[in-house]
């Protein structure tokens, strides 16, 4: 009977494949079909293949949307992965196991959080009259009206800190592990300081789950949109603000404009997926 | 090594407050008076908690939020066990297909998931436009990954064929395979697959404010409300949601160890 299993195993006959028929429905009913929906309208006109549709979805409200995503998502991208891996750093290297497991557990709780609670906490800590507006106008520090605002692209930058910081730690945490504490001796008894450890060796050894890092960070602040809706409103001009703007129907413009939006955004979005995933294929494997 | 401590410590204390403060200051000033002025709230109140869970649309949207984060959770995890488990142990080539339905949900932002639904279901004779139940589908393709990895997981971390053959050497049809001994070894993936689904959709605003809107009114569409017209009964609703998230993370935590991959960590943002 054992062996039966085996070389049952070994030669897959067609009619296993139809086990897996409901799942490939549910992907490609919901997944598949409506993206190519979405491609192809957002690439014909009447009927016609045309690219018109993604020119006219370059008129200067677009192109600063596109502007003002690219640049939150990398801003907070490039710092979630310094202050994220400066923190991920400081964890690993604190001596209590219970203080450690309780900071990555922090992480892991913090990092699954977002959108209008977390826009809220932001506006109650650092609105107009927040808890730390407050505390530092009685230290003679005025944020309003002219220094900060949370109703802004800075506003919207430090709360996406708040989810991206912990992906970023809870990302390199395994990449720090791996660096063996044998490297950093064997380069400091070939003379180097520890600076140099860093830069010449630990960097280099840490430059692709870094790089991952950025692309996985980017890509999630890219697709954001309730966040930057509870907080901003429509002030802030992003793409995801745009294109949910083009569904509610608030704007009045033909459809294959939002679709050609959604489709310039989605190709970003795939872009830093994929290379995310690609650079995970070549990431160390020293921490297991 | 010793300044090396004295960094340490600081680094850790500013995460700890930029983590935290968020979070605290929205629980006191949910039960705080008036606090516009002062450092100090001016006394504390149970107002807002009492004025906000009394109106009936409270409860309504609580309802709702949990209906649509159950019907998820249970159609994904019918719908993903048996079929990863088919697929570890009979269709292995069918794997990479399945894997790469579960990586597109983190390509598409939601905004765009839900733009392309209403433009796909709003051409085909099928009742599904405006409806929960596509709020469910569209919840069901974000929340996939977070199904599919600890369930695959598990199954990675058992020895599948071992347990399958015995089973069916005992004469065992697949069903009961499946469901006396695959499903029992794979629990803890299961369970902690279903707390993600769950934490993910029970904050989903996105999906819902695009697909369903006021027709089906889930909590997190309700706090986004408040936080136009009355902050102090928001930060009631805030800490609701903050509380439920966490607690299903720390539970997570608990089963699993960890609460699954980072990657899947990209939620309801």
């Amino acid at each position: 009977m054992a062996s039966q299993v085996r070389s049952r195993n070994a030669m897959v006959e067609w009619w296993a494949w139809l086990g897996l028929v409901p799942f490939f429905l549910f992907g490609i009913a919901f997944e598949i079909i409506p993206v190519l929906t979405l491609v192809r309208s957002s690439l014909t006109s009447q009927g016609t293949f045309t690219l018109q549709n993604f020119e006219r979805a370059l008129t200067p409200i677009f192109i600063e949307s596109f502007r003002n995503s690219l640049q939150l998502s990398a801003t907070t991208a490039l710092l979630g992965v310094v202050f994220g891996t400066i923190v991920a750093y400081a964890i690993i290297t604190t001596p209590s196991p219970i203080v450690r497991n309780a900071l990555t557990a922090l992480a892991d709780v913090t990092t699954n959080f977002g959108g209008a609670p977390l826009a809220f906490a932001f506006i109650v800590v650092l609105g107009s009259t927040g808890v730390v507006t407050l505390i530092l106008k009685a230290i003679g520090i005025q944020l309003y009206p002219n220094t900060f605002r949370i109703y802004s692209i800075q506003g919207l930058t430090l709360a996406y800190l708040y989810f991206q910081l912990p992906l970023m730690i809870l990302l390199i945490i395994p990449s720090l592990l791996g660096l063996r504490r044998e490297w950093r001796e064997a380069a400091i008894n070939l003379g180097a300081s520890p600076w140099q450890y860093w830069v010449r060796v630990a960097l280099p050894i840490l430059l692709p789950s870094l790089l991952g890092g950025f692309l996985l960070l980017f890509a999630n602040a890219f697709g954001a949109y309730a966040t930057a809706w509870t907080l901003t409103g429509p002030d802030v001009n992003l793409v995801t603000i745009q294109i949910a703007a083009l569904v509610r129907g608030e704007v009045q413009l033909d459809p294959a404009l939002a679709d050609a939006l959604a489709i310039l955004s989605l190709l970003i979005m795939t872009l830093c997926v994929a290379g995310y995933q690609w650079l995970g294929g070549h990431a160390p494997k020293a921490a297991r | 090594m010793k300044d090396h401590g004295i960094g340490r410590i600081i680094v850790i204390t500013l995460f700890l407050a930029f983590m935290l403060i968020p979070f605290l200051a929205t629980v006191l000033f949910s039960i705080s008076g008036r606090w516009d002025r002062t450092i100090f709230p001016e006394g504390l109140t149970l107002e807002w908690w009492n004025k906000v869970t009394s109106r009936s649309a409270f409860e309504t949207t609580l309802t709702n939020s949990f209906i649509v984060s159950l019907a998820t959770m249970l159609a994904l995890a019918i719908l993903v066990t048996p079929t990863a488990y088919w697929a570890h142990i009979r269709v292995p080539r069918g794997k990479p297909f399945i894997e790469f339905l579960t990586v597109i949900p983190f390509g598409i932002p939601g905004v765009v998931l839900a733009l392309s639904l209403i433009r796909f279901y709003s051409t085909v004779p099928l009742p599904l436009i405006n409806t929960p139940t596509i709020l469910v589908a569209a919840c069901m393709v974000i929340a996939l990954p977070f199904m599919y990895r600890p369930v695959a997981n598990a199954l990675d971390a058992i020895d599948i064929h071992m347990l399958t053959e015995a089973a069916q050497s005992l004469g065992a049809g697949w069903r009961q395979t499946l469901w006396r001994v695959i499903i029992p070894n794979i629990m803890p993936g299961i369970i902690s697959g279903c707390l993600l689904v769950f934490s993910t959709v029970f904050a989903e605003f996105t999906l819902a404010n695009l697909l369903v809107g006021t027709r089906f009114k889930t909590f997190p569409i309700y706090l986004v409300e408040f936080t136009r017209f009355d902050g102090r009964q928001a930060s009631a609703l805030a800490v609701i949601s903050f509380v439920i998230a966490w607690l299903t993370s720390l539970l997570i935590i608990g089963i699993a160890g960890r609460s699954g991959k980072p990657a899947e960590a990209l939620g309801a943002r």
